[in-house]
């Protein structure tokens, strides 16, 4: 089973719209935009990859915290997609996290994220005491996503060390702060986004070189697997065994939705993983998914079929290691 | 139909020492009207619903009776369930649970839900630990 864990969900809110008039320098009363078409759908980071790995029929139970009418809403669409839910109840309301897409420029959507309900530190106990028998059932625990108000900087660096205490391989799938308090703890597998913020673990990551640096860093740390997104089509594998680059040929042009793409990348590197792939061919499935998710208008591409066609468009070039 | 087809999914539980106030937040909150009670390795030992705490609340000759309305107001129930409020909820719960496997047949779980007058019944694996619950309206809303 493989256990997620979103601290701060979301209700991930979409508008697609002909036209974004942004400019403010014309000062009018109001500005009426209307969206083509709309969804919305149960998100955060590890309620995405617990969706896909659903979907690809592997075991996978999401925790982290609901509230609310808005959480309510998220629980029943993960139900519906048929993963488990093990959520802890606290008072306000869930986040609702906005994406308008304009016509034409997919690869630049506009977003607007809510901070999330502020976790009180009961149910921070609550939450462990659950973690930890979930654990018990685990192969896997994905750590995805921003925290949330009341939480510390350091928990997924504790989370991370309560799994390994069990023998449970942990992902961490977030950024900043808490991804740099995590990586001393030695993850298993981790996945900074360096066009986010151009470091890794407290590392400079601006240029190739010095991503390359900060991922061995993190290996010399006790991570087995990091794998660094540098720009919407590239990323690049730091492992034990050497340095890889991988590169999707598929133009921006092409890219409907980028929300979740790097969700679908994490979620089919451990699919791939539980059925007993390499590293470097559960990477390059990972990437498949996530061009097969970029490329259409709901956040996760789940067809497998459609994936492994997308196979074919990701490069792998070899840069250290035998 | 089997019972892993028609449960839902959602693990939402408390633990034996969970006190009787978080346990009507948490109803109040997920929106269910009864919750399993699971012990540290997640194996199913109970489950607690309104009715159970309600039950505990009024006053014993009530249920004798079978109404409430012999009681003046409200004052003394809520009283009780302030009382109540820090307990655990192991003192209150059904610990007798009705459950079924993820793959008993759906018109056992029909048989069952109908014969104890249940809303919902856990599902629990073979080593005895909850893995969904099918309400009432699962099996009604599968079944027309």
């Amino acid at each position: 089973m493989i256990l997620t864990v979103t601290l701060n969900p979301t209700l991930d809110k979409f508008y697609w719209v002909d036209h974004l008039p942004l400019s403010l320098e014309r000062v009018e009363e109001e500005i009426l935009i209307r969206a083509k078409k709309s969804d919305s759908s149960a998100g955060g980071k590890g309620i995405n990859v617990s969706i896909f790995l659903a979907c690809m029929g592997v075991e996978t139970v999401a925790m982290g915290f609901l509230a609310g009418h808005t959480g309510q809403i998220i629980l029943r669409d993960v139900l519906k997609r048929g993963a488990t839910a093990n959520f802890v109840w606290i008072e306000g309301e869930n986040r609702t996290n906005v994406t308008i897409i304009e016509r034409g420029k997919e690869y630049h959507p506009v977003k607007i994220h809510e901070e999330g309900p502020h976790i009180p530190e009961r149910a921070v106990e609550v939450f462990l005491r659950k973690y930890s028998r979930m654990l018990k059932r685990a192969e896997y625990v994905v750590l995805g996503g921003a925290l949330p108000p009341g939480i510390p900087v350091d928990f997924y660096r504790r989370l991370v060390r309560i799994a390994k205490d069990q023998g449970v391989r942990t992902v961490v799938h977030a950024g900043r702060d808490a991804l740099r308090e995590a990586i001393p703890e030695g993850p298993y597998f981790v996945k900074p986004d360096v066009r986010e913020e151009a470091e890794v673990g407290g590392l400079p990551a601006r240029t190739e070189e010095e991503i390359i640096q900060a991922g061995k860093r993190a290996v010399e740390q006790g991570v087995e697997i990091c794998l660094i997104s540098h720009h919407v089509t590239g990323d690049i594998l730091i492992t034990r065994e050497g340095v890889w680059d991988l590169e999707a040929r598929v133009p921006l042009t092409k890219y409907k939705n980028l929300v979740g793409a790097d969700d679908a990348l994490v979620a089919g590197v451990l699919y791939r993983l539980v059925e007993g792939d390499t590293v470097l061919d559960a990477v390059r499935f990972g990437m498949a998914a996530a061009i097969a998710s970029a490329e259409i208008e709901p956040k996760l591409c789940l067809s497998r079929s459609a994936i492994e066609l997308e196979m074919r468009e990701v490069e792998v070039r070899r840069k250290e290691g035998g | 139909m089997k019972a892993r087809e028609l449960m839902r999914r959602d693990l939402t539980s408390v633990e034996p020492d969970t006190p009787v106030s978080e346990v009507i937040y948490l109803m109040e909150q997920a929106g269910l009207s009864a919750i399993p009670v699971l012990d540290d390795e997640g194996v199913l030992v109970g489950v607690i619903s309104e009715r159970d705490i309600i039950r505990a609340a009024l006053p014993g000759y009530l249920e004798m009776l079978h109404s409430a309305s012999f009681l003046p107001n409200l004052n003394q129930l809520s009283k009780r369930l302030k009382e109540m409020a820090p307990e655990p909820v192991s003192k209150y719960m059904n610990p007798d649970v009705i459950f079924v496997h993820p793959d008993d047949e759906d018109l056992q779980i029909a048989d069952t839900l109908i014969r104890n007058e249940l809303k919902q019944l856990p599902v629990v694996d073979d080593q005895g630990h909850l893995v969904g619950v099918i309400r009432r309206i699962d099996l009604l809303y599968r079944l027309s």
